[in-house]
């Protein structure tokens, strides 16, 4: 009983709403609500009243239309960057030094010395086609021959190529081969050409010129003979620290070789990276200038180099991040022999927000690719997802991986013996434009972008004046004997350092936050309308208030139907619901009551209960004159 | 008479047009403090006191005052532009590479066009520094002294000047003569110069009035020699046709040995040549002519451009070009290669591996800065069948100054259409004009400087340039032997590696940075801007705009028109009173005040005081409302509401 009684009680406090129409509501709504527009409608006479009443609603539409594009623009994520120059205390970039010769000649005569009295007699051939002087060299193994040759297209005449085999002298034909795709080919010049023999067709690699036919061809056979080596093997015939490492010093402490890491970098051999972070702390510079830089003294021995595998002499460096690796064909540069490099270094960060503001990656994690660069233990980087890439496109198409990159677990490095196709395998699917496609579109870039600027600049080293001594010193350190060892063909210098301005950091920040949003949208509603928050709440309510109407309506009408007599008598209990929709629902009723007001002198002279309220309200009304007029 | 004033009332009636809501001014203000929807002007009517009323006063005049301020940032910041830096890791397409040897023509076939320029250099070196280049040529030289000489030497000979006496002795006569006009020092006018006795120089003169004369002198005698020789080299190449100096000039066999890009094979007809005045016959790669850019989707030095260039050192003019080697330029396709300006030196016997960044930039235009976009509405012509530079500009302007005040074309730069290239012959006056015109220019008289704009978006690639030893020692054998090969039968001669140059361009990774311009705010932003100033310090928005609008100058005028206008009437009266009567006209006029209901107490009964009067009379207050049970119950639940509802029901009638 008590329950219901709360009941009534609190159904009537939810519908003590402003009214009992829908008329009411609105002109309540409009005359008490917080917004600017609504209010003049009401107030106004009624031309105004049609004026407030559309700029009402073209502002309330304004409103929208403006949110609309507010919230796009918040949705798209834009980012503003901020950019900062300067100089700080920063650490210093990991340095990997490589020399451009993988390995030492003198160590890898014995695997190569089929392979190169192959080539010599090739050239022979090549350059000298008259006189074949065969008699002086022992028998050719043409074992390794056969199953790459090099040939010769002569294409004067253009619809009928020969091919003519270096070391055959028969004259084949074009037409019976199977058809090669090949690829700008001058007619009057023919070169050398390459012929990947698959494992029934056969392309014919085109070159317009000898010595890249030649070094190409090296190359391919090379690699093809050292992926039988073991590691350690490969390692040992490479150039070691302390032969190449002469002298080094970072800002005023010594350093010397034991301060590089070594690493094996399948195009140079062993290389050597100084500050690379992975044991201890990485160092860091607090000073700009070549005296706080690192300074090294290398000897690269260029006597010692292979002859047809790499023709540039000097030492490869690379600057890169610490715990990444140094991707050499890439990012690197070379140092020229007999000359002092200086290396000015800027880093260049662009530090990036990830997702859903840009399609970067944190550390890599969330990518597709196995990135099999992290047997290293290094981090992330797209070179290493792109190389990844392609080894397991190799893997899988061709059974085996390529000697430059990484080995996933369970696969071996392609060579003629086992893998007799993988040439042909390999070059279709580096030329495979498709391939490439593939990797470029899985993998992503890193969030933080860091680059590191360099200032190259060199001048001749060591002069003339202080050769002779410095070349003496080297060799004794080096070799503890007092015959000089070195010489200007194999010696470089380096200096790296911070420049004035160490760091130019361009940073992204959310060019829209939710608190920018919100600021902006409230300010559009503000200057439309002056509207906030709270008026959104009391539309709400309005529009609750009226779907109460509505039920209200809906109840009586329903209970009208039911019971068609009213109720004459009122109790003395306060109105439950019911009694009180059904009075003022009574439409009839009222109207008779506004149509008294108009003809001012209703028929009923009756005495009428005292109406002590509506006189208080009327005398209110009286002194204002313009309320006065607005109702008529 | 009648009918249209029936109208009128009805109009009035039906659409009653108010004035003021109050009667005089002081009654405007305080009715809108009380109903604005702005707040603090509340505050100055409620407030009681006069110090309170004061500070709201103050407090309400500087809101509005920081309001204005704050929207007048707004306004003057509108035109900013904030910075985005985007990297986008894709294929990116090969710019194009620009090739040039350094010498422009080979020395070998030149000789029949500049061998009278070079006995009188030889002579030059010969007489001011006694220097001689074995025996059997200066013998020559001597013989054919007499014999050669066109005008055109006599008329620039080479001189040395005496500066304190400003004498100058020819270098063919050796007569002294007396130097007329100005003297300029082309290295430097800071540089004294006064301190050698003798300066190597040459005069150019007004052909037409001999006493104009400019004195170029140079500090250095191998400065001297070599401009000398460029004025005169210049002069002597304007009147060869271009396709003659097409020939003399290499050809891509000449100049490219081998060539590999992306792995593969590639030959000249990947090259497009392009004949550039000062450097001969350059070859692009990848011009984009035929219709495709090449890209690259790997970055790495094994995927770029590889070339090995044959710079054949022997055939070089010796006083042309000092230095040997190649120049390059990387490049957009669409933009012009001003090699000369912007290239890279290509040293030779070594590999220069040149590793790429890219970035692409964007500025906004107008209003924010002041670039221009397709360099359409920059008043030079685009000499160039280019896109639009800076540079292009600044060279088309200074062109077209040269034929405006030379009539004729300066050489280094293309041809406007109906002009030609300067030469002696024709335009006998052209240097020392050139001289004149070039000087006005670095000076920015010619105002070139401030037509040309520079380009809102533009391509660059940063180089990072390093350099090994190339071929090493132990493959320098071998591998010049191929080259010999490769570049065919008609060398017999092995070649030198000081002959060749080794160049490697590529992609250092395939990041490409765009930098672009966007605009700060828009006007979505601006007017959330506004709302939000206006909202923090007044609560007001653009209904209390309109409303300022309307009381402060609508009604406040009329206000005041009509204060006037009740007072000339006033006065009309008073005249009308002591003059003769003419009310009839007056009344006519009144009535177009009555619809204000201040006008009421003067005014003449009228439609809508008429109206009104029974009103007062017998108002429904005093009577016995019906017994109306509902409205009664009502009252008592919502007693507030209840005026609004009583006031709005004759309005429906």
């Amino acid at each position: 009983m008590n329950l219901k009684k709360y009941l009534v009680r609190a159904l009537h406090r939810l519908q003590k709403g402003p009214g009992y129409t829908y008329k009411e509501l609105l002109v309540w709504y409009c005359d008490n609500t917080n917004t600017h527009g609504p209010k003049r409608i009401i107030k106004e006479g009624p031309k105004k009243k049609l004026i407030w009443f559309f700029l009402t609603l073209l502002f309330a539409s304004l409103v929208f239309w403006q949110w609309g594009i507010l919230i796009n623009t918040y949705l798209s994520y834009n980012v503003t960057s901020s950019l900062s120059i300067g100089f700080k205390t920063m650490k210093f970039p990991a340095v990997t030094v490589c020399n451009a010769n993988p390995f030492k000649y003198s160590e890898v005569k014995p695997l190569l010395k089929e392979l190169d009295r192959l080539i010599e007699a090739a050239l022979e051939r090549i350059l000298q086609p008259g006189n074949s002087s065969d008699s002086v060299y022992p028998p050719l193994d043409l074992e390794l021959w056969n199953q790459m040759p090099l040939v010769l297209i002569d294409e004067h005449d253009k619809d009928n190529p020969i091919i003519l085999d270096i070391f055959e002298t028969n004259q084949t034909a074009m037409g019976s081969q199977t058809p090669s795709p090949f690829l700008g080919s001058g007619p009057q010049n023919a070169r050398g050409r390459l012929c990947s023999q698959g494992s029934d067709n056969c392309t014919y690699r085109n070159f317009s010129s000898a010595a890249q036919a030649v070094t190409e061809w090296y190359i391919l056979q090379a690699t093809s003979i050292l992926s039988k080596v073991p590691l350690h093997d490969r390692i040992r015939m490479g150039y070691q620290a302390e032969d190449m490492i002469l002298a080094c010093l970072y800002g005023a402490e010594p350093c010397n070789y034991k301060n590089f890491t070594q690493i094996y970098h399948p195009d140079h051999g062993n290389c050597y990276i100084f500050n690379w972070g992975m044991d201890e702390e990485a160092l860091n510079s607090s000073n700009p200038g070549a005296e706080f830089g690192l300074k090294l003294i290398l000897d690269i021995s260029q006597q010692d180099y292979i002859p047809y595998l790499s023709s540039a002499a000097g030492a490869r460096l690379m600057l890169h991040q610490q715990k990444s690796f140094p991707f050499l064909k890439d990012q690197g540069i070379y140092a020229m022999a007999g000359t002092e490099t200086s290396i000015g270094v800027l880093v260049d960060e662009l530090e990036r927000m990830g997702y859903p503001y840009s399609d970067c990656t944190v550390n890599g994690s969330d990518v597709p690719v196995r990135n099999l660069y992290s047997q290293y233990n290094t981090s992330y980087s797209i070179q290493a997802c792109l190389r990844s890439c392609f080894q397991n496109h190799m893997v899988e198409s061709c059974g085996c991986g390529h000697y430059m990159f990484p080995l996933p677990e369970g696969v071996n490095y392609c060579n003629n013996e086992d893998y007799p196709g993988w040439a042909y395998c390999y070059s279709s699917l580096r030329s495979s434009i498709k391939q490439r496609q593939i990797c470029i579109d899985s993998c992503k870039e890193t969030c933080n972008d860091t680059q590191y600027k360099m200032t190259i600049s060199m001048a001749d080293w060591p002069s003339e004046a202080s050769e002779d001594w410095i070349f003496h010193i080297l060799s004794y350190e080096r070799d503890m004997s007092t015959n000089v060892t070195l010489d200007r063909t194999g010696i470089i210098k380096l200096n790296i350092y911070f420049q004035e301005y160490n760091y130019r950091t361009i940073s992204e920040s959310a060019a829209t936050t939710i608190v920018w949003l919100l600021s902006s949208l409230g300010g559009q509603f503000g200057f439309w309308m002056g509207g906030s928050v709270l008026c959104l709440i009391e539309f709400g309510e309005i529009i609750i208030d009226s779907l109460w109407i509505t039920i209200i309506n809906l109840i009586s009408w329903c209970k009208g139907l039911k019971q068609r007599r009213a109720r004459a008598r009122y109790p003395d209990a306060p109105p439950t619901v019911s009694e009180l929709v059904e009075a003022h629902t009574n439409l009839g009723f009222q109207h008779e009551a506004g149509a008294a007001g108009a003809q001012a002198l209703p028929p009923e002279p009756g005495t009428p209960p005292p109406n002590y309220d509506s006189l208080r309200v009327q005398p209110l009304d009286t002194p204002g004159p313009d309320s006065d007029t607005d109702t008529e | 008479m009648l009918p249209p004033a029936k109208i009128t009332a009805r109009l009035k009636r039906t659409l009653p047009v108010r004035g003021p809501q109050a009667p005089t001014l002081s009654e405007l203000m305080r009715w809108y403090c009380l109903n604005t929807n702005t707040h603090g002007c509340r505050r100055i009517v409620v407030s009681r006191g006069r110090l309170r009323r004061l500070l709201w006063i103050l407090l309400t005049l500087s809101a509005v005052a920081l309001i204005l301020w704050q929207c007048a940032e707004l306004l003057m910041n509108y035109y900013s532009a904030s910075v985005s830096v985007t990297v986008q890791f894709q294929k990116l397409p090969f710019p194009a590479v620009t090739i040039c040897n350094i010498n422009p023509y080979k020395y070998s076939a030149m000789k029949e066009y500049l061998s009278e320029l070079d006995k009188e250099t030889k002579k030059a070196l010969e007489t001011f520094y006694g220097f001689s280049e074995g025996k059997s040529k200066v013998r020559r030289s001597v013989d054919d002294w007499n014999s050669t000489g066109s005008d055109f030497f006599q008329q620039i000979p080479l001189l040395k000047v005496e500066d304190l006496s400003r004498t100058a002795t020819d270098l063919r006569t050796g007569q002294k003569r007396r130097v007329e006009g100005s003297v300029f020092h082309k290295d430097s006018s800071i540089v004294n110069s006064a301190d050698s006795n003798d300066i190597i120089g040459f005069q150019l003169c007004d052909a037409n009035n001999s006493s104009e004369c400019a004195l170029y002198t140079f500090s250095s005698g191998v400065n001297a020699i070599q401009e000398w020789y460029k004025l005169h080299y210049m002069n002597i190449m304007a009147q060869i046709p271009l396709e003659t100096k097409e020939k003399l000039s290499y050809s891509a066999d000449d100049l490219i040995l081998t060539c590999f890009f992306d792995g593969l094979s590639c030959d000249k007809r990947h090259f497009t040549r392009f004949h550039h005045p000062l450097h001969g016959n350059c070859y692009t790669f990848n011009s984009g002519e035929n219709g495709t850019i090449l890209s690259t989707s790997t970055g790495g030095s094994e995927y770029g451009l590889h070339v090995v260039l044959y710079i054949d050192e022997a055939d070089y003019n010796p006083f042309l070009v000092t230095s040997s080697g190649a120049k390059i330029m990387i490049h957009d396709q669409n933009e012009y290669p001003f090699i000369e300006d912007i290239g890279t030196e290509i040293e030779t016997a070594a590999v220069t591996s040149i590793g790429m960044h890219f970035t692409r930039s964007r500025k906004l235009s107008k209003p924010y800065s002041d670039c221009t976009e397709t360099g359409a509405d920059i008043p030079v012509e685009n000499l160039y069948n280019k896109s639009y530079s800076l540079q292009i500009c600044l060279h088309s302007c200074f062109q077209k100054a040269m034929v405006e005040s030379c009539g004729c074309a300066q050489y280094a730069q293309p041809l406007p259409p109906g002009a030609e290239y300067c030469n002696y012959k024709k335009y006998p006056n052209w240097m020392y004009c050139y001289y004149r015109l070039h000087e006005k220019f670095v000076k920015e008289q010619l105002g070139c400087q401030q037509i040309c704009k520079d380009a809102c978006s533009f391509k660059e690639w940063a180089l990072t340039t390093s350099i090994a030893q190339w071929p090493s020692i132990v493959s320098e054998d071998w591998m010049l032997r191929v080259l010999s090969w490769d570049k065919g039968q008609k060398l017999n001669k092995k070649l030198n590696k000081t002959d060749l140059a080794n160049l490697m361009v590529f992609y250092k990774d395939l990041n490409e940075r765009f930098i672009s311009e966007n605009p700060a705010n828009t006007l979505v932003i601006l007017l959330s801007n506004f709302g939000g100033q206006l909202g923090l310090w007044m609560s007001c928005s653009v209904v209390c705009v309109i409303e300022i609008v309307e009381v402060f100058f609508i009604d406040s005028l009329s206000i005041v028109l009509r204060r006037q206008w009740q007072k000339a009437k006033k006065w009309w009266s008073h005249r009308q009173q002591g003059g003769s009567g003419r009310a009839a006209q007056a009344s006519d006029v009144e009535r177009q005040g009555h619809d204000n209901p201040v006008c009421i107490d003067e005014d003449l009964p009228t439609f809508t005081t008429a109206l009104r009067l029974p009103l007062p009379q017998d108002s429904p207050l005093p009577r016995t409302p019906p017994p109306n049970y509902s409205t009664l119950r009502l009252e008592t639940a919502f007693t507030e509401q209840l005026p609004d509802t009583l006031e709005l029901d004759p309005d429906e009638h």
